[in-house]
């Protein structure tokens, strides 16, 4: 058996719907931002395949971009998770309920 | 040497005067981190006065077409296509930035905070958003989108000794990284479908808007385009606050910094709406899926935002869901600007973009007053805290009852002006459900509109404070100059703008 495009876009799909799914369902926020970035992974492992297939290398040059984002993303947000747990000593999102009307 | 001639030729279009705004407020960002390592302590005061007089020097040079035009031209090898909607949006974000900074150094005066980066994050964010709405590719458009997000991160979370701005952070941290999510597989299986050799009118530039607006074109009943398209609308409704993204808006609103809250309020939502209108040009042979999807996204919107604003105390959070109830109107003017023929949906663009005008004016007058009412504590602003503001603080009342009444849609108020246009459009394209509903909406809203401003003007009875206790309300200081003069020339152009629109008006409409 070979591997194909459509084989990489099923494993980009189901990544995407892990990661789709554990935002909506895990409480932890680190299991949760986990999950955000085994999204932006899929849609890394799509691009890269898309890229292959259709001979562009735009999709090759996107996923720098993507990285670089991604890492941006996870210095702010893990700061905003530490400073988080200095003031309530827990990063369960059930207990964030300080805002409400 | 065929690659050297390529290079050559892409470098040739690489034309840095075109960005040359942008350019200006990066650096000025900048110049503002030098600054604060050069100048002594005492003096860091001058720091917040250098990068709004920087602002507004930009904007001017904007406003008198200083810089180079590129009217109409591609540039960057076809990243950024500059057009007149694009000039207007970024004067735009340059206004609501110059506010923003001037209302930051209201609200951090009242907190221990280290506060040249706010500056500096405001700035950058600007330039961004500037970049955004110029934008002809997804690459381009990603990026931008997602220093603008970041920024909001950093923003949102800013006053980060209060729990309640951390939690915001963390919130719209994860519900933005969801739908930047969602945007980016969007974006990933459009460039996949529409690089596809096998398809007719495939291209190898199929991140480039206009290569794929022709795709589409060729191929209008694509599945897997379809939800390429349905996953980049979802991660742009986010930024809009549509109904079902709108989760986030109410707690973020209320935990984020006001200057902040005011930031997403307005450059945020007019952010996503401008690249709304850009990707909605290339979406068009797609219109049956996707005027559909807007549709009841804005009819739930307009719906959501006025009945969940209705039980709120918290004025934050109150003018939260009334903004969701703003992204719904304007949402009509987008479903309008696509269903009408291309001669009369410059008209629909046009109001679109002179309610996002209005409601800029309107949103920073609120919103400069709950800066200067806030209290030590930026999350906890009620509607008690308001009362007997027009026997104190007349002019803030005043201000306030302009502002509120412009949102509302009271005429001869800009506000009315910006819904009565909007609405015409929406009757020309003859999308008459949409009218019945938004018209709904608009009644529900005077009632918490003028919950707020009776809260302000009419006395009600308190109940005595005991011994002990004391006064829930801040304590309410005097306006300082540069707030006064901000507030009034909002509050007056307010009204000028609902009785005499002047050449804003004639470039708005007459295309």
């Amino acid at each position: 058996m070979t591997v194909g495009l459509n084989h990489y876009l099923l494993l980009s799909a189901v990544l995407f719907a892990i990661g789709f799914f554990g935002v909506l369902l895990r409480k932890n926020t680190l299991v949760i931002y986990m999950c955000l970035e085994l999204m932006l992974v899929a849609s890394t492992v799509a691009l890269v395949a898309f890229s292959r297939y259709n001979n562009t290398m735009d999709g090759n040059v996107f996923v720098f971009f993507i990285l670089t984002v991604a890492a941006a993303e996870v210095a702010v947000g893990l700061a905003i998770i530490v400073a988080l747990f200095r003031r309530r000593q827990s990063i369960d999102v059930a207990e964030l309920n300080a805002l409400k009307n | 040497m065929p690659h050297l001639d390529l290079l050559k030729a892409a470098a040739e279009s690489n034309h840095w005067m075109a960005i040359l705004p942008e350019l200006l407020l990066g650096s000025l960002a900048l110049f503002l981190l030098v600054l604060e390592l050069v100048l002594p302590k005492k003096q860091h005061d001058v720091i917040p006065a250098v990068a709004i007089i920087g602002q507004i020097g930009i904007l001017l040079g904007l406003l008198l077409r200083l810089y180079p035009s590129f009217n109409g031209q591609y540039t960057f090898s076809g990243l950024l296509h500059h057009t007149s909607n694009g000039e207007f949006m970024r004067a735009f974000f340059l206004l609501s930035s110059t506010f923003v900074c001037v209302l930051g150094t209201i609200a951090l005066a009242k907190q221990k905070m280290p506060r040249i980066e706010f500056f500096n994050i405001v700035l950058v964010v600007s330039a961004a958003m500037m970049l955004l709405a110029q934008s002809n590719n997804f690459i381009l458009l990603f990026v931008a989108l997602e220093t603008v997000t970041v920024g909001f991160y950093i923003l949102v979370s800013y006053f980060r000794t209060n729990p309640r701005s951390l939690e915001a952070g963390l919130k719209y941290l994860i519900t933005g990284a969801l739908s930047s999510g969602l945007l980016l597989f969007g974006i990933v299986l459009l460039y996949g479908v529409a690089g596809n050799p096998t398809l007719p009118g495939s291209t190898a530039n199929s991140m480039d808007f206009t290569a794929l607006h022709t795709f589409l074109a060729a191929n209008p009943n694509n599945f897997l385009a379809a939800i390429g398209i349905v996953l980049v609308l979802s991660g742009v409704a986010f930024k809009i606050g549509a109904v079902p993204f709108q989760i986030w808006i109410p707690d973020v609103y209320q935990g984020a910094p006001t200057p902040v809250t005011a930031f997403l309020a307005v450059a945020s939502k007019a952010a996503g709406f401008s690249i709304l209108l850009i990707l909605m040009g290339v979406f068009a042979p797609y219109n049956h899926l996707t005027v559909t999807v807007l549709s009841l996204m804005a009819m739930a919107t307009i719906l959501f935002g006025n009945l969940a604003a209705l039980t709120q105390h918290n004025v934050k959070r109150l003018i939260g869901l009334s903004g969701v109830s703003h992204a719904g109107y304007l949402l009509i003017g987008v479903i309008a600007a696509s269903v009408l023929p291309s001669n009369l949906a410059g008209q629909a663009v046009g109001a679109i973009y002179f309610y996002l005008f209005a409601y800029l004016l309107a949103s920073f007058a609120v919103f400069g007053v709950m800066t200067h009412v806030a209290g030590g504590d930026d999350a906890d602003q009620e509607l008690e805290h308001y009362s007997e503001l027009a026997k104190t603080h007349p002019f803030l009342g005043a201000v306030l009852a302009i502002g509120l009444g412009s949102l509302a849609g009271i005429p001869p108020l800009a506000g009315f002006m910006g819904k009565l246009l909007i609405f015409v459009a929406a009757f020309k394209a003859g999308l008459y459900t949409l009218l019945v509903v938004a018209i709904i909406g608009v009644v529900i809203s005077i009632y918490y509109y003028f919950g707020w401003i009776k809260a302000a003007f009419f006395e009600t009875w308190r109940a005595p404070l005991l011994e002990g206790e004391t006064d829930p309300r801040p304590v309410r200081t005097p306006v300082g100059l540069a707030a006064g003069v901000m507030l009034a020339s909002l509050a007056v152009a307010t009204v000028v703008l609902g009785f005499y629109q002047g050449s804003l008006g004639v470039w708005l409409l007459n295309r």
